[in-house]
């Protein structure tokens, strides 16, 4: 077994699982193109996505678009008030149909509409009309008008997708028959849940491209050990000591104690300290101990080598004070730190040196980032 | 994005205050598309080395076609970009400028987010 790859040897793991805390995913997983298109689907098709905030679309008709892997939907805002998710594609001849629209600008209408030959759907994703050319058969010279079977609405509805939320957050599951949400979240819904997140609202949005695969991300804002030495700035106010790595089924909390009591109005929470979740695959939620506001980041891939970092920024008015922009930037500047670090970590994963990691006592949630991929993998 | 040598180009957002150092001029839009899917932003060009003294032409199917001449198969829709980032347009405003002239037949695609003209 070695751990090292001397460049002369295939590339392999120490171990064929990690089963062991002090194992990490072997590194050609976070290299691979084969693993980036296998996690389409073993991964962004089968749990529960994040998709976007509820209070970006308050009104019927009000939509975003979203994609996830391969995959585009639309996620509207029905006639009586739900949120749903359809793909974005017509059940005619499978045109897309909505142009891309982000959550920062949402669209809106009445009806969904396929401006091919304009099939068009309720908000409820239900057939609601076709054109005339579809009722008759003027230019068959075969077919007969009175022969011309009707389009069925329901069976010609569009595709849904699974959705369900926590709070204001809107999640997707592309799964036939998906575990609940409920008990993919676990304890982070009802603590969610018991926070006012819909009295805040979208007040920015910071989108970066990294050149690192999205678990190297994603490992890295799941362990502090990195903090003292690369977030200087940031840690001179916390007693890294005393924060806590709490690791439960899909998600763990990153708990940071400040050093001196924070004011009770600078946070929406009751907890004398910053929580930070990460809820698998990609998606987290920053509680900060010195804003009144939270933040969320998604950890979207772009292929095995790159992600988009998308930092949305919630606050009780979107627009945003003085003291509010500083602590954007503020959470930019560590966000441009730790985009140093895992860019620097993916350029020794590409030498193909190193087969396999070895993880620290205080990494095991990293590990379990880990543990998670490969019950992904193998599933 | 970090880079050790300095790339060919370098494309911003200003509202979003990030900037990437594309690999190629067709990776500048690629980043634009991506990031106007999540935010609606437009980008610009911050750098574009483009190793040769741009067309002066004013109409874009002009351009497109001195272009041509340094390009097999068409012209890499980011140089056309890059070009066009030299007289003040966004990547997005190019973008659509190129739709326009598309949808009237002037232009065409050889290949994939690569362009000639009539």
């Amino acid at each position: 077994m070695t751990r090292w790859n001397n460049g002369r040897d295939e590339v392999e793991p120490v171990s064929p699982d990690i089963t062991d805390e002090t194992n990490a995913l072997p590194a050609r997983y976070f290299t691979d193109p084969d693993v980036h298109e296998m996690e389409k689907e073993n991964v962004f098709g089968r749990y529960w996505v994040y998709a976007g905030h509820a209070n970006c679309i308050p009104e019927p008709g009000d939509h975003f678009t979203r994609s996830i892997g391969d995959r585009e939907i639309i996620i509207v805002r029905t006639q009586d008030g739900d949120i749903e998710a359809f793909y974005n594609v017509c059940a005619h001849r499978g045109s897309a149909m909505v142009e891309e629209t982000p959550m920062t600008d949402p669209g809106n209408a009445s009806r969904i509409q396929c401006p091919y030959h304009l099939w068009t759907y309720d908000l409820e994703g239900e057939l609601a009309s076709t054109p005339k050319s579809f009722e008759d058969a003027r230019l068959n010279p075969d077919l007969e008008d009175e022969d011309v079977s009707p389009v069925d609405p329901e069976e010609n509805s569009l595709m849904s997708v699974h959705t369900d939320r926590i709070g204001p957050f809107v999640f997707v599951n592309f799964d036939e028959e998906p575990m609940s949400l409920a008990e993919q979240a676990g304890t982070m819904k009802t603590e969610l849940e018991s926070l006012p997140l819909e009295e805040y609202h979208l007040s920015r949005r910071i989108v970066s491209e990294v050149a690192c695969n999205w678990k190297v991300f994603a490992g890295n804002y799941s362990e502090c050990d990195h903090c003292q030495t690369n977030h200087q700035d940031w840690v001179k106010d916390l007693e890294l000591l005393d924060s806590e790595l709490e690791v439960n089924d899909y998600h763990w909390i990153l708990h940071y104690k400040h050093r001196e009591d924070v004011e009770d109005e600078m946070r929406i929470h009751d907890e004398h300290e910053a929580k930070f979740y990460y809820f698998w695959p990609n998606f987290t939620v920053n509680m900060y101990g010195t804003a009144d506001g939270y933040g969320t980041y998604i950890i979207d891939p772009i292929d095995e080598g790159r992600f988009q970092l998308v930092a949305d920024y919630y606050f009780r008015d979107p627009d945003l004070t003085e003291e509010e922009e500083t602590f954007i930037r503020t959470s930019r500047q560590l966000q441009e730190e730790d985009i140093e670090l895992v860019e620097r970590q993916q350029r020794g994963l590409n030498s193909g040196a190193i087969a396999q990691a070895r993880l620290g006592p205080n990494e095991h949630t990293v590990h379990r980032l880990h543990r998670l991929a490969q019950e992904a993998y193998e599933a | 994005m970090t880079h050790h040598q300095q790339s060919a180009f370098t494309v911003a957002c200003q509202e979003c205050s990030v900037d990437m150092e594309p690999d190629s001029a067709n990776e500048v839009v690629d980043f634009y598309r991506r990031h106007r899917r999540q935010t609606g932003h437009d980008v610009v060009l911050t750098r574009a080395d483009l190793e040769f003294e741009p067309p002066t032409a004013d109409d874009l199917v002009t351009v497109i076609a001195d272009l041509e001449n340094r390009y097999e198969n068409g012209v890499p829709i980011g140089i056309v970009a890059a070009t066009m980032s030299e007289r003040g347009f966004s990547v997005g405003e190019t973008l659509d400028e190129i739709y326009e002239v598309r949808m009237t037949g002037a232009l065409y695609e050889p290949r994939d987010d690569h362009l000639a003209a009539f």
